[in-house]
């Protein structure tokens, strides 16, 4: 017994000896995006002699993960990938490295905006990556046949979805409402344009302003050209009705654009084209989805994980981003005849992404956005009213507010 | 008898072996619940407090979750008991191809949750989805039909989905428990006059009543707990119509990153499950 408990403490004491190798963890969403960041660490690992090894999480995994590492500091990613609405939170209690330098001025103000932190403007804590803001979709060919042009404004979408959905028998608009972020994501352009919003700039819950109550009161009334069942739908229920041609309109997010185009998986090739979102009593905008790149305080390799991400979001590296499918972050990339030529939604996303607007950069916004989103898909199911759905979510809203303080 | 008093100064011969097990327990299990405890009665600054307690009882959305949870449990476990027992008894009574009828019946068991469930959304789906197409195609109009979107179909969809997935699990144990019965005491009823039903209550119900118990704790348990369905087909709407206890609990520390007030719900959900499972043993035990 003494011979076999000695040979398993010799092993483990050999074990924790051995001289650990420089390797680069790397934390990345499983889809279009993190499949061109992992390429690109691939190839700098090779050019710079770097183990790197990439984790890729789903999207709903993500997060929790690297919240997880952050908060208990235990260094397991070097390099993480997020989502900007997830970043305030992230920032709490300098868990994330400040940048040495700041970002230049080629990239796009809205995407150099969330990496700040509002107590900090001066200092960048991450570099924008991904430049997603929602655009609208909707099908040229029916617009032509008709005789309408593209729509500016909310009222030429119901408009548009009146007269289509009548005579076609397909569905006019096609939204997603199932609780939570999918709900909330189609509404908030809706209620930015009928001038409304969440939170004012104290924190304070407004959406049960008049703007609120209209822009849900309309929400409901572009439900009446949605396919029933649109009260629990998400992404890839929304896209499946654009691109099985079921439906003429809807909001969605560029990483959709390739496979409206892609005939192994659409029946709307070249059918559909995309503008910045419609607007209302004020200029349309859409939400920002931009994807960061951070270095976590608690990495033990941050000067190899700095000098990644910015090797990863120079021109160059961006421009193989963009031609493996990310939209980028930097103007220069967007105007690249090249991608432009390759790209044809590219004009509209870059305008879409000068006006997009980031969800409220509060802590508590995933908090926030659940209890929004559970009151506007009971709206859309039938089962409350604007009015009661609006004042319902903004005295849970406060409540949620309250607590943090 | 021999005294197995191990001699003072001395280490028991057994204790190295033993050690690794009791590190992995006290490392996996012991210390996470003395640290959700911790989190669940401190605040923020490490002070004493019971808020994450009483919040419960005025949070409308823990409410609704606890009520559904309990819909859906008594609703799922009483169907499942129900079919597997019908199950059971045809396919006991069969005199071939029991074999083959079990195995095709374990077929939704073995896949895991998460694939059954993202089928399940699948054949859900109002426009594109099996279960609505073939309704269309034997002329039925299924407008009405949104199944998960729908505030009142959505818990009975998912209920339908852990039926079908879980009663051959229900139907494995019963049938195990039936081919333990003894032959005699049933020849014997039967010899008195005894009627098929009558042979049913009074003689194999009672002789299958551990087998019972068993099956619907293990379910029960299984049920209070659910998640990856739930998660996959609704996330918890429309609204919070599908909302249980194990989702919100999910939500609560993973994404809102309230540690304190997921671990109060936790230990909550753990007094009620052990509550609700001694409360089926007592009523099974008095029957």
């Amino acid at each position: 017994m003494r011979v076999s408990l000695s040979l398993t403490l010799c092993v483990l004491l050999a074990a924790c000896n051995r001289t650990p190798e420089k390797t680069l963890t790397i934390a990345v969403n499983a889809g279009v995006e993190g499949t061109a960041l992992k390429l690109a660490a691939r190839e700098w690992g090779a050019a710079r002699g770097v183990r790197v090894e990439v984790v890729e999480l789903p999207y709903a995994n993500l997060f929790e993960k690297e919240q997880l590492d952050l908060t208990s500091k235990t260094g397991a990613y070097d390099v993480i990938m997020l989502d900007d609405p997830w970043f305030p939170l992230m920032l709490q209690g300098s868990l994330i490295a400040p940048l040495p330098h700041p970002l230049d001025a080629d990239f796009i103000a809205s995407c150099v905006e969330v990496c700040k932190d509002p107590k900090h403007p001066d200092v960048h804590f991450a570099v924008p990556y991904v430049g997603n803001s929602q655009l609208f979709f909707y099908r040229k060919d029916l617009f032509a046949k008709y005789g309408l042009a593209a729509p500016q404004t909310w009222d030429d979408v119901l408009g548009a979805a009146k007269k289509i959905s009548a005579a076609e028998k397909i569905f006019g608009y096609v939204m997603r409402a199932a609780p939570g972020n999918a709900a909330v994501a189609d509404f908030m352009p809706l209620l930015w344009a009928f001038g409304g919003d969440v939170l004012d700039a104290s924190g304070k819950p407004v959406c049960d302003s008049a703007g609120g109550v209209d822009a849900l009161k309309f929400m409901l009334e572009l439900g009446k050209y949605s396919p029933p069942g649109y009260a629990g739908f998400n992404a890839d229920e929304v896209s499946a009705h654009l691109l099985q041609g079921t439906a003429v309109m809807s909001i969605n997010w560029p990483a959709w654009i390739a496979a409206m185009d892609d005939p192994s998986k659409s029946k709307v090739v070249d059918k559909i084209d995309f503008v910045p979102m419609p607007s209302e009593r004020a200029r349309g905008v859409g939400e920002l989805g931009t994807w960061l790149l951070a270095v976590p305080a608690s990495s033990r390799h941050s000067g190899d994980a700095f000098d990644f991400v910015f090797w990863a979001t120079d021109p160059p590296q961006m421009k193989q981003a963009a031609l493996r499918g990310n939209p980028p972050t930097r103007r220069s990339v967007f105007q690249d005849p090249d991608l432009i030529a390759k790209f044809r939604a590219f004009p509209a996303q870059l305008s879409s992404l000068d006006a997009a607007r980031p969800r409220p950069r509060t802590p508590n916004w995933n908090e926030i956005e659940n209890t929004f989103g559970i009151y506007l898909s009971k709206a859309n199911a039938g089962n409350l009213d604007p009015v009661a759905a609006m004042h319902n979510a903004a005295a849970e809203i406060a409540q949620i507010q309250q607590r943090a303080k | 008898m021999r005294s197995r008093r191990i001699p003072a100064g001395r280490i028991p011969s057994g204790l190295p072996w033993v050690m690794p097990a009791m590190v992995v327990l006290l490392a996996l299990s012991i210390y996470p619940m003395i640290y959700s405890v911790k989190v669940s009665i401190t605040d923020a600054t490490g002070a004493f407090t019971l808020a994450n307690f009483t919040r419960l009882f005025h949070d409308r959305v823990f409410g609704a979750a606890t009520l559904q949870t309990i819909v859906l449990t008594i609703a799922a476990l009483g169907i499942e008991f129900v079919l597997g027992m019908a199950l059971a008894l045809l396919i006991d009574s069969l005199a071939r191809a029991r074999a083959v009828f079990r195995a095709g019946l374990l077929v939704p068991m073995l896949l895991p949750p998460v694939v059954a469930a993202v089928a399940w959304r699948l054949i859900y789906n109002p426009q594109f989805g099996a279960l609505n197409g073939t309704l269309r195609w034997l002329g039925l109009n299924t407008a009405a039909l949104t199944w998960t979107s729908g505030e009142n179909s959505a818990l009975l969809s998912v209920i339908l989905v852990d039926v079908w997935e879980w009663t051959p699990f229900v139907f494995l144990l019963l049938s195990a428990g039936l081919q333990a019965i003894p032959t005699e005491p049933i020849e014997a009823a039967r010899i008195d006059g005894a009627g098929a039903w009558r042979i049913f209550r009074d003689v194999t119900l009672p002789l299958l009543k551990p087998t019972i118990l068993l099956a619907l704790l293990l379910r029960a348990m299984d049920l209070v707990r659910i998640f990856d369905q739930i998660f996959i087909l609704t996330q918890g709407g429309p609204g919070t119509a599908t909302e249980t206890v194990s989702l919100y609990i999910y939500r609560t520390a993973f994404r809102f990153s309230n540690f304190g007030y997921a671990a109060a719900m936790s230990f909550v959900l753990l007094a009620a499950t052990m509550m609700f499972s001694r409360g089926l043993m007592r009523l099974m035990r008095a029957r």
